[in-house]
């Protein structure tokens, strides 16, 4: 009798400290949300319980918070293609090929991934200047690149190790052309590990704020960046909601792909390899 | 050779586009780290700049902050995470529920993090009022420097359990039943099941989120710049914020690259233990 009624103590303590857990998980967001559909007065004082007030989302349709949500649609969408159509071969290359210096050279692909962002950003600014593509997609999607590329290339070739060398044997002696090989066979296989390497090359340019911030100025300024530029003006008193309400928008697709990839993000940020 | 003319044609344009953006900046910076790059004189000062670093306190704080900073986030963040784990392990509706939450601030932008944490920790956000209830209006994270650092641990806390916890409950769902069933049968307590016959099949899991964690928080800079943007004074001004500032901000390119070697050098050490850690040592790839 004293064992259940302990056991119901320890799972009454258990539900507490969850549903604590979860309103520390859910506030955050739930306050951003409600700040950004509330109106100036309402925000100075605090209220949890929002308005409905819609200026703050007109506002972020205008301006350069219209050209912040464009521009870091532009580089991430583009930056996840050219990081998949690069290391898709590079990463069937890595699995199925020994060459000169293969670890090496994969071991230097991964220590890029894990490099801080501040260490490349100072010769970036002066290289990116000097080749006039400071300011430009080209050259933030070029920095990204660095960091996206590894990060696919390792998600992918765990997955193309897993396929066995057979197949490729089988279909290229069935008279099959390498080109057949890989658009016909190999792709097809590796279909969901494309889908976990599109999502985590999209994620890193979406989520950047260091480079974007460093490497642009007006013309591709992307929305993470211009939210920091909006956080600066401590002194001359932020404008919380429309900021509040950008900041809901960089979070948007985290919210509606989570249920997809729930099951890969610690593939995505182990490599693949846990 | 057919398939030497296949394998460079796989891998060029991968080696082209990562070794122009990644090797052209080591090299600029091995240039700049030796001179006074973009001033009035440039000059050859050798390994003046690595010198000065150690006399320079604005630099050792820096450094020394962030160590603290990684060393208190992991103390909290790994324990959270495996016990997290160990509540959530069962499969169930309410459990994945739960679980997708803890995760979500993973896929999040750090930038907006700092947003939101500065909206929940502002005198009438909801952070704000409840630990003003708790300090009698007295808490200020933008002018105390201990409520500073615990609004940015809290803040790391929310943004990174999440990994933690999923690293620890593919651990926990992976341990092996029949080694518990036995403990369980020579009558070992909860603690020496866990101690004995858990602990040793989740060392290598939590070294390897341990390490991946210590890297990243060493990292940190955009929620930390959003939040406090390093003070109140330095108190909060960690080693990227502090490259930063130097580099881009004061634009003492020199002195900046050289600090920005040293931080990418202890990076690069523990990523190849990690990387190591990982693979067990047999390499990348097979």
């Amino acid at each position: 009798m004293a064992a259940a009624r302990k056991d119901l103590l320890v799972n009454i303590l258990k539900v507490i400290f969850l549903a604590f857990i979860c309103l520390i998980f859910i506030l955050p967001v739930y306050f951003t949300f409600s700040v950004s559909i509330s109106s100036k007065p309402r925000i100075n004082a605090g209220a949890i319980i929002p308005d409905f007030y819609a200026g703050n989302w007109i506002e972020i349709t205008k301006g350069y918070w219209k050209s912040g949500i464009i521009n870091s649609a532009i580089v991430s969408l583009s930056c996840m293609i050219i990081a998949l159509v690069i290391s898709i071969p590079a990463a069937y290359a890595f699995v199925r090929y020994r060459f000169m210096a293969d670890k090496h050279l994969f071991f230097w692909f991964l220590t890029n991934r894990m490099a801080p962002p501040v260490v490349f950003s100072i010769p970036y600014l002066m290289i990116w200047r000097g080749m006039g593509i400071w300011d430009t997609y080209q050259g933030l999607i070029l920095a990204y690149m660095v960091f996206e590329i590894p990060i696919t290339i390792w998600i992918l070739a765990s997955f193309i190790a897993s396929i066995p060398r057979e197949i490729d044997e089988a279909v290229l002696i069935d008279g099959y052309g390498t080109r057949d090989l890989f658009f016909k066979f190999i792709l097809p296989l590796i279909k969901p590990a494309i889908g976990v390497a599109m999502f985590f090359a999209w994620l890193f340019a979406w989520t950047d704020m260091f480079f974007a911030s460093v490497l642009t100025s007006v013309h591709s300024k992307t929305l993470p960046a211009q939210l920091l530029t909006a956080l600066g003006k401590v002194g001359w008193g932020i404008e919380y909601g429309p900021a509040a309400a950008a900041g809901f928008v960089t979070l948007i697709p985290g919210l509606a792909l989570l249920y997809w990839v729930r099951r890969y993000i610690v593939k995505g940020f182990t490599f693949g390899r846990l | 050779m057919a398939s030497r003319k296949l394998l460079i044609g796989l891998l060029l344009p991968a080696i082209l586009v990562t070794g122009f953006a990644g090797i052209t900046p080591m090299i600029a910076l091995l240039n700049y780290c030796v001179q006074t790059p973009f001033e009035l004189r440039t000059t050859f000062v050798g390994l003046g700049h690595f010198r000065a670093m150690f006399h320079d306190y604005r630099f050792t704080d820096a450094v020394f902050r962030s160590l603290a900073f990684a060393a208190i986030a992991l103390a909290i963040e790994i324990p959270l995470g495996l016990g997290l784990a160990y509540l959530l392990r069962k499969p169930g509706m309410i459990n994945s529920i739960i679980t997708a939450l803890i995760a979500l601030p993973t896929l999040f932008p750090p930038v907006t993090i700092g947003m939101m944490w500065l909206l929940m920790a502002r005198k009438n956000g909801p952070l704000g009022m409840v630990m003003d209830f708790f300090l009698s209006g007295m808490f200020d994270p933008f002018r105390n420097a201990t409520h500073a650092w615990g609004t940015i641990i809290l803040m790391d806390v929310w943004h990174w359990t999440g990994l933690t916890f999923l690293v620890s409950l593919a651990a926990v769902s992976a341990i092996d039943e029949s080694y518990i069933i036995s403990a369980r049968t020579e009558g070992a307590t909860r603690w020496q099941i866990f101690r004995y016959a858990e602990f040793p099949q989740l060392v290598f899991p939590l070294t390897f989120v341990s390490l991946l964690r210590l890297i990243d928080a060493l990292k940190i800079f955009d929620e930390v710049y959003v939040l406090t943007g390093g003070g109140p004074g330095l108190s909060t001004e960690f080693i990227t914020q502090y490259i930063r500032t130097t580099g881009i901000e004061q634009w003492i390119i020199g002195y900046a690259s050289a600090t920005s070697l040293v931080f990418n050098f202890i990076v690069l050490i523990l990523s190849w233990l990690m990387l190591m850690i990982l693979t067990g040592g047999r390499g990348l790839i097979e």
